[in-house]
């Protein structure tokens, strides 16, 4: 398993479009993709459109990427990726 | 994997444009229709397009009919179609329960379909302030 902070940037935060982007991309791996914003305890499975908006994650603010699995280092990076560039939108 | 179809049934155009605005959210839903009734379309007229919907998005595993309000004439008319294992109806229809009914991704029945969009739809409804907590996320 690999664990690592990601950074939500654009201005709009994880919306639907962005979350929608996320879900598509990991729909692409087979390993488990988990999502947490840690001061509320929320896990979110990334393959679920619905299960990442609740996160509700503003610009700012940090998330804790967890991947588990067969291809779980390219799912990372591809999921990271999309945080740093702002999901296209910066 | 065939799907468990779904129409939208509202007063105006609340129906299309909540379509609409779930495949702006996960792309086209091809499975999903949307039946908007005019308020001045009469029972037989818009009972014909709610079939013709019907029809329309059936694959045979079951249709799930999502109206606006209980008690008002879409969800009435929307009742006459209920048949177990092939039609059900959920009222009070929000964009989380189009989106879930939307992505389909393992087998189910029209019942365990209809109890997990009820589910979703009900779980959906946050009072933002209580999650969103802003002084605390721009930390």
């Amino acid at each position: 398993m690999i664990k690592g902070r990601v950074k939500v940037i654009n201005r709009l935060g994880l919306h639907a479009r962005a979350a929608a982007l996320v879900v598509k991309k990991a729909a692409e791996f087979e390993s488990k993709i988990t999502l947490i914003r840690e001061e509320k305890s929320i896990y979110a499975d990334a393959k679920s459109i619905l299960s990442v908006l609740t996160l509700a994650a503003a610009q700012g603010m940090e998330l804790m990427l967890e991947v588990d699995g067969s291809d779980e280092n390219a799912a990372f990076e591809a999921i990271s990726s999309l945080f740093e560039t702002g999901f296209g939108e910066v | 994997m065939d799907k468990i179809g779904g129409v939208v049934v509202s007063h105006g155009q609340f129906a299309n444009e909540l379509l609409l605005a779930a495949e702006q959210v996960v792309g086209e839903i091809p499975h999903i229709a949307a039946v908007s009734i005019g308020w001045h379309d009469n029972v037989e007229v818009a009972q014909s397009e709610i079939e013709r919907a019907i029809k329309s998005v059936s694959s045979g595993k079951g249709v799930l009919l999502l109206t606006d309000m209980f008690g008002g004439t879409p969800t009435n008319i929307s009742a006459m179609f209920l048949k177990e294992n092939e039609v059900d109806v959920l009222t009070g229809v929000n964009l989380p329960m189009v989106v879930k009914l939307a992505s389909q991704n393992k087998e189910s029945t029209l019942a365990e379909m209809a109890e997990m969009v009820e589910k979703q739809g009900r779980e959906s409804i946050y009072r933002a302030g209580d999650l969103l907590d802003p002084h605390k996320s721009k930390a």
